[in-house]
């Protein structure tokens, strides 16, 4: 059986609250791998 | 002084070109050749084929930003390369023009440097009767073709209201070798909340159908991410969503035709089979312009510089999916025939998919091709200019900007309901893009640290910030350099 949605974690994807906390913490882990830089592969 | 001439004024033509302008002196020019008139943020087209945004709120004119900036702009097509100019002219391009009163006239575009960034051709025509706006099949590649589609979609609500039976939509990709699966991914959650919203939900069925071997593919292969704190396939993520949202899918379907509100397609099975739609948003496969190239003699010399897509520094000798490495990609995005050649965003040919590539019994090919979209676009663009202003600031060529997107990260937001209090959103960050399944032997080719995905209120809120952040970027308004690519 595959993971379900249960209704706790709906309300909780859909509290401004909570989602607030994770907006910022999304944000600072995005800009985290966008700074993290890039490069090649290849010696 | 130098010339360098773009070609293209999207995500990765624009980044180049004001890269280019902020850091190099006015004695060089920077010119831009596009047909199109406005710079459009082509992530938000999905809230434009819902009808929650306007077509006005993600574009807007490029010629007055350029003028302002020092960048000059001809809305001009380029017809065909000449790398090796001839007796008396720089390398050149020859561009026709496409408004005004030069209209089909065509011009001889010397340069010193060249950004190829003319992405890639949406070959509609490679699926018979895939025409975006008739019988009932749209797109949301662009910003009319999203326009068109949210007229599509509100008929579609109207219908339902007054219909005693089911309708139904289908979206995903509408050829066997298609890519932007994240884009039809946001326009199905986006159309499912958006008619729940408007309370006919429960008159309409909503199909995904996909050339995707697995749910979560997204032709890169699939990938395995942190979801609150545990590891999780993309695929059981996208699953679970879909679940939640009561959309049923088609998997390994590659379309080959669209005729009278049905989808005929060809499955990995081999099967043919038929699907029925009263509304449809199928993306199209994507293919290179087909462009010419000639020698200093007029010789066809095109396969130096086109495979579909720009040669570029990639490895493109043919070998099997086990044998495949990081080290295939481009990092310079630079012809190696011609130096001063650059094809950065999707311009490039990729040396390979990224998803492992599949046969039907038949021996059709049908599996995704691998996305260069947004994120990777910006920043390979940006590296190419950082190289091309280093090489003219000292005075030799200089490639010490790199960025292969098997050691770059990606951000996909993908939007699922618009809304500020009700919108949502399944964030998936991953890294590197193509997977290094050396180095991250263990999990997937990735490295989970930084792979993971989230589901909620805030993703809206992000894709909405992007939205915001990369249009004043665009615009290049005050410290718009300090937003990253």
């Amino acid at each position: 059986m595959k993971q379900k949605i249960t209704k706790s974690q709906k309300a909780y994807m859909q509290n401004p609250i909570i989602q607030f906390f994770k907006f910022i913490y999304l944000n600072v882990r995005i800009i985290r791998i966008v700074a993290g830089g890039h490069g090649g592969t290849r010696k | 002084m130098s010339k360098i001439v773009i070609l293209g004024s999207g995500i990765a033509g624009h980044t180049a070109a004001s890269h280019l302008r902020r850091k190099l002196s006015k004695k060089h020019e920077v010119l831009v050749v596009s047909p199109n008139w406005n710079y459009q943020w082509i992530p938000s087209n999905i809230w434009v084929g819902i009808g929650r945004m306007q077509p006005e709120q993600i574009i807007f004119p490029l010629e007055p930003l350029y003028k302002k900036k020092g960048i000059n702009f001809k809305q001009a097509k380029v017809v065909s390369f000449h790398p090796e100019g001839d007796d008396s002219t720089l390398p050149y391009v020859v561009v026709e023009y496409v408004f005004g009163e030069q209209k089909g006239e065509t011009e001889k575009v010397a340069y010193d440097y060249l950004i190829n960034a003319t992405g890639p051709k949406l070959a509609f025509d490679l699926t018979e009767g895939l025409n975006p706006g008739t019988d009932d099949v749209y797109s949301v590649c662009t910003y009319d073709h999203a326009q068109h589609a949210a007229s599509g979609l509100e008929k579609l609500i109207e219908k339902a209201k007054n219909s005693s039976s089911k309708l139904k939509v289908l979206i995903g990709t509408g050829h066997a070798k298609a890519t932007c699966q994240g884009a039809a991914f946001e326009y199905i959650l986006n159309v499912e909340q958006e008619l729940r919203r408007r309370k006919v939900r429960d008159k309409v069925s909503i199909k995904w159908i996909t050339n995707e071997s697995t749910l979560g593919d997204f032709g890169m292969d699939g990938m395995l991410l942190s979801y609150q704190g545990k590891p999780m396939k993309s695929s059981d993520m996208v699953e679970m969503v879909f679940r939640d949202r009561e959309i049923e899918w088609i998997l390994g379907a590659g379309v080959n035709k669209i005729d009278q509100g049905k989808a005929f397609y060809e499955n990995l099975e081999g099967e043919k089979k038929t699907e029925e739609f009263d509304f449809a948003m199928l993306i199209p496969a994507f293919s290179g312009h087909g462009f010419k190239a000639y020698d200093q003699q007029g010789g066809d010399i095109t396969p130096k510089l086109f495979k579909g897509f720009m040669v570029v520094d990639a490895d493109y000798t043919v070998k099997p999916y086990e044998e495949w490495t990081v080290q295939d990609w481009p990092e310079t995005y630079q012809n190696p025939s011609y130096p001063n050649i650059f094809a950065p965003g999707i311009a490039f040919a990729p040396p390979h998919s990224i998803s492992r590539p599949r046969k039907s019994p038949n021996g059709t090919e049908i599996f995704p091709a691998p996305p260069r979209t947004g994120m990777p676009s910006g920043i390979t663009a940006k590296l190419v200019a950082d190289n091309i202003i280093d090489s003219i600031k000292s005075g030799k060529e200089s490639l010490h900007h790199r960025g292969s997107l098997g050691n770059m990260g990606a951000a996909c937001i993908a939007s699922a309901g618009y809304g500020l209090i009700t919108g949502s959103g399944v964030s998936i960050t991953t890294f590197p893009i193509v997977p290094d399944y050396k180095k991250y032997e263990k999990t997937g080719g990735r490295d989970i640290k930084k792979t993971f995905g989230d589901i909620g209120l805030a993703g809206h809120w992000v894709k909405l910030s992007l939205h915001y952040a990369f249009i004043y970027k665009a615009k290049m308004k005050p410290f718009w350099w300090l937003i990253p690519e």
